[in-house]
């Protein structure tokens, strides 16, 4: 899984759903959760937490404009491509941190994806989870 | 507090199969409530209900029902099983075999009370086999009837040692569903040794674990069995049974309860301190799965 390190700067409440915003080294993350039967003490404003998801929920772009729904957009630099029949893993670094998407290989040979290559990795809302540090 | 009906402090040293253990409880149960312990074989739960009863003495500690005292190890009190007025239900029950259904159940009563004999049959749909022995009953009418048995003492505390474990999982459904009708209409407080997850959260609206001996978690059964410390909704508890490299990922196979087989793709650093037969726990977020009806 993908973890990034952040802290907890608002929270948003309607009915069962909460929307957390969470700021890793001056960059804006979203996470769209569910509400728990017992709220979690570490789930407050100000409290350092780790930002997950999973590898499959990173989509990659290149040169993308115009606008899109995904909340949570990395620019990143491309380290490594590990590519398999269907599947290939791309190993990225966001800041300091290191990333990976899995897509299709078929998506990396569409997208020209080579190391060196500056691609924005994004990833949905609902599709991070958040953990106790 | 006031609600409170049993405080429970009391050590025993027990000898199970992994050598000596020291049951050492202390907690207290709320009245007119359904209470479940949950643990592994051997990690006291039958014995804390076997010295509830009174059939076990502890080796110290006490154990006070409202305002009475049952045990006391300094003061040297230990009030018998029959003047507690406890029910218990063992796993292997058996009924008297030369009596009828409604003579098992009047039998049990401490005065005979006709109404309240009808009210019990009608409430475990028994009526219509009342006069029937109990070599002529299914597995589940037996439960049904011991059930009935245990409430027609009209007990203080209702002590319940996995009820259901011999039955199959439609039949142990309906009678969850019993033991939860039974519970409500009597309201007696009842203690429930269960290792099945799905009848803690079906009757119980309070969970106690012992392991080894202590009680390791206590609460409410959402609270008590959700790891609260990821905040994905959906989390299944089991045992690594396969892993293999597919491409440039890993197909982890999961077994988890009611023989379960789940598939997870993981990759390489997810992998790093886990090995096949590792117990994991397996979490997506409430947004991912879809819902469709059994066919």
């Amino acid at each position: 899984m993908n973890k990034l390190s952040g802290i907890i700067n608002n929270i948003q409440q309607s009915g069962a759903i909460i929307l957390v915003d969470v700021d890793v080294d001056g960059h804006g993350f979203s996470a769209m959760l569910i509400e728990s039967v017992t709220q979690p003490e570490w789930l407050q404003t100000g409290n350092t937490i780790d930002l997950v998801f999973k590898e499959t929920e990173v989509s990659l772009a290149k040169n993308l404009s115009g606008m899109i729904s995904m909340r949570n957009r990395m620019k990143c630099t491309v380290q490594y491509i590990e590519r398999g029949e269907l599947l290939s893993k791309v190993d990225l670094k966001f800041k300091d941190y290191p990333i990976t998407s899995a897509i299709t290989t078929r998506s990396v040979d569409s997208l020209n994806i080579k190391i060196g290559d500056e691609v924005e990795a994004l990833v949905k809302a609902n599709e991070v989870s958040l953990m106790k540090k | 507090m006031e609600n409170d009906v049993i405080d429970i402090d009391i050590e025993k040293m027990m000898l199970t199969a992994n050598g000596p253990m020291n049951l050492a409880v202390r907690t207290t149960i709320p009245s007119g409530e359904l209470i479940a312990l949950f643990g592994e074989s051997g990690s006291g739960k039958t014995t804390l209900l076997r010295i509830l009863a009174g059939l076990v003495s502890p080796d110290k500690g006490s154990i006070k029902f409202r305002n009475t005292v049952w045990f006391d190890s300094g003061k040297q009190i230990n009030i018998a099983p029959q003047q507690r007025n406890v029910s218990l239900m063992f796993q292997d029950f058996a009924l008297f075999p030369n009596m009828t259904v409604e003579q098992n159940i009047q039998f049990a009563q401490p005065e005979r009370d006709n109404t309240s004999v009808n009210e019990l049959l009608d409430n475990f749909g028994l009526t219509e086999f009342r006069k029937r022995k109990p070599n002529g009953l299914s597995g589940g009418q037996k439960q049904r009837v011991a059930l009935a048995r245990a409430l027609a003492r009209k007990p203080q505390l209702l002590l319940l040692d996995e009820p259901l474990s011999a039955l199959d999982a439609e039949m142990r459904h309906a009678l969850q569903d019993e033991i939860a009708k039974a519970h409500s209409l009597s309201g007696v407080t009842t203690l429930m040794v269960s290792h099945d997850l799905n009848e803690v959260f079906r009757l119980a609206s309070q969970v106690i674990c012992i392991e080894n001996g202590v009680i390791t978690r206590n609460g409410k059964p959402e609270a008590v069995f959700s790891d609260n410390s990821i905040s994905g909704k959906v989390q299944i508890t089991g045992q690594i049974a396969r892993i293999e490299k597919q491409d440039t990922i890993y197909v982890v196979t999961v077994t988890s309860g009611n023989n379960q087989i789940i598939k997870v793709i993981a990759f390489e650093n997810d992998l790093e301190n886990l090995k096949i037969g590792d117990r994991v726990m397996v979490f997506s977020k409430a947004f991912n799965p879809i819902i469709s009806r059994l066919k």
